[in-house]
């Protein structure tokens, strides 16, 4: 009896759009956390009368045939691009980004990661870092005695000392766009790896080529809509139910067939 | 065997696949762009002979999709689309142009709109749509035009199918007849064609479905039972 197999993937494809929305829902206070969606496609149909198939002498065919489908599967989880709201925290090393673009990180294998959330700290020789302590790949380091950090839309970076009015550039921040930000691998700690998919980084200067700007002082907010999630949540929820009910009824379909003799 | 028991055979089956179509759809009723199947019975007679007694059976002779407009579900997905009205989008897939409803598309690393297995979108002249790199702002208007920072860029093909569709796997169509360019189609961004399975209609179709089996089923013993009994009244006698 294929409608139970049916069923059983309908009732997974929405136990994995459950599974979604509760992390999008738990992310609902991650920095720059952007909310995925599960979007799912038909399986295979199985031809049991091809369309087209010729019934008579003079020609004439059969309209639509007899294709049954054989369930569903969840096509793709990517996230939205989304842009969170931006949360004023006046903190110096507080960067949110205004626009497309990631921030480049160092991970201590040396390989690249990218990350929006800009909750940027100073490590103890004064190199720049995000909260888990990886440096950004612009290697900004503020010298000791800088009383004052300065950050422009564009990325410049500027030190302040205690007895100049006028600063000292110590570096630019560059923004990462890539063609197709859904194709980069999440590898968590709001960090993501580029992918055959993403295609490659490409480094610009903030507000340039279609990358956003640099905003100091501000954090993005994660940009998962909690209404929206629970709308979504209860639809799953039902879809699961409905599904659950062609389980019984073809179980019950079932039982008549053995309580036949 | 008794014809009356192939007759309900026949019928017995043909529930048995109607409930498939059914599970099918319940399955997908959350899938994007995904078309309500139905099942059409019909009868076929067996032993119209002049001198012989005929038999009706009804068997599942096609299916019909209900093309019906699926709810718009407002994502504001840059490159999610979706068709008000009649027209399908059309892929480049390796089996050839596939027709689709589901307007989940995105940018391949080439910068060309892909569908998420990859499938190039086709544009109004049919080829793959490529979106400047550097374009931080695109806006698909109504009648499909693609424009990036300003500058139209292409548009996004919408046609109708020649002749009777057949469904594919992945939301797709395949219109072994072709299919023409739509000019009056209606293209939304930021939309997704959801589902057009109504769950009410097919949980109904489902209980008429297990009832109808059911009742097949009480035929078959029914007839069985009188078989049995027709055979004890021979031996009696």
């Amino acid at each position: 009896m294929k409608s139970l197999q049916i069923a059983a993937s309908g009732m997974a494809a929405q136990q994995t759009r459950v599974d979604v929305i509760s992390n999008n829902i738990a992310n609902m206070s991650t920095a720059a956390y952007r909310p995925r969606t599960a979007e799912f496609s038909d399986l295979m149909y199985q031809q049991y009368l091809t369309p087209g198939t010729i019934t008579s002498q003079v020609g004439t065919v059969v309209p639509a045939g007899i294709q049954i489908g054989t369930g569903v599967r969840p096509s793709t989880v990517s996230m939205e691009i989304t842009q969170g709201a931006l949360r004023q925290t006046e903190a110096e090393l507080d960067l949110a980004i205004d626009g497309a673009g990631f921030l480049e990180l160092t991970l201590p294998s040396g390989e690249p990661a990218y990350t929006r959330d800009g909750k940027l700290n100073r490590s103890a020789t004064g190199e720049v870092v995000t909260m888990d302590g990886y440096p950004l790949a612009d290697g900004i380091v503020i010298p000791e005695d800088a009383r004052r950090i300065s950050i422009s839309r564009d990325g410049e970076v500027v030190a302040y000392f205690a007895d100049e009015a006028i600063g000292q550039p110590i570096g630019t921040i560059s923004l990462v766009r890539f063609v197709n930000e859904k194709g980069l691998e999440a590898l968590g700690d709001n960090m993501f790896r580029e992918t055959e998919a993403s295609g490659p980084a490409n480094r610009l200067v903030p507000g340039t080529e279609g990358v956003g700007y640099i905003r100091q002082g501000f954090l993005e907010d994660s940009g998962v809509d909690v209404v929206k999630e629970i709308a979504d949540l209860i639809e799953a929820q039902r879809g699961y139910e409905l599904n659950s009910k062609v389980i019984t009824a073809s179980d019950e379909m079932m039982a008549a067939t053995t309580r036949m003799r | 065997m008794s014809n009356a028991i192939y007759a309900s055979l026949s019928r017995q089956q043909g529930l048995m696949k109607e409930m498939q179509v059914v599970a099918n759809n319940l399955a997908n009723s959350s899938t994007t762009g995904y078309k309500t199947d139905r099942a059409i019975f019909a009868e076929f007679l067996v032993g119209t002979g002049p001198s012989q007694d005929s038999l009706s059976m009804g068997g599942l002779a096609g299916h019909s999709f209900k093309f019906e407009q699926g709810d718009m579900n407002f994502t504001g997905g840059q490159f999610d689309l979706a068709v008000q009205g009649e027209g399908f989008f059309v892929l480049q897939t390796e089996q050839g142009p596939r027709l689709t409803r589901a307007g989940y598309f995105q940018l391949s690393p080439e910068s060309t709109l892909v569908d998420p297995f990859g499938n190039a979108v086709l544009g109004a002249g049919g080829n793959p749509i490529t979106i400047p790199a550097e374009a931080s702002q695109v806006s698909i208007g109504s009648d499909g035009s693609i424009s990036a920072n300003g500058q139209l860029v292409d548009r996004v093909g919408v046609v109708t199918p020649q002749g009777e569709l057949q469904r594919d796997s992945n939301t797709m169509f395949s219109a072994p007849q072709g299919y023409a360019p739509f000019e009056e189609a209606t293209v939304v961004q930021g939309a997704l064609e959801q589902s057009n399975v109504m769950p009410v209609l097919e949980v109904a179709r489902m209980i008429e479905v297990q009832r109808a089996y059911e009742a097949g089923q009480a035929m078959l013993e029914r007839e069985d039972q009188r078989i049995n009994q027709l055979i004890s009244a021979v031996r009696e006698r």
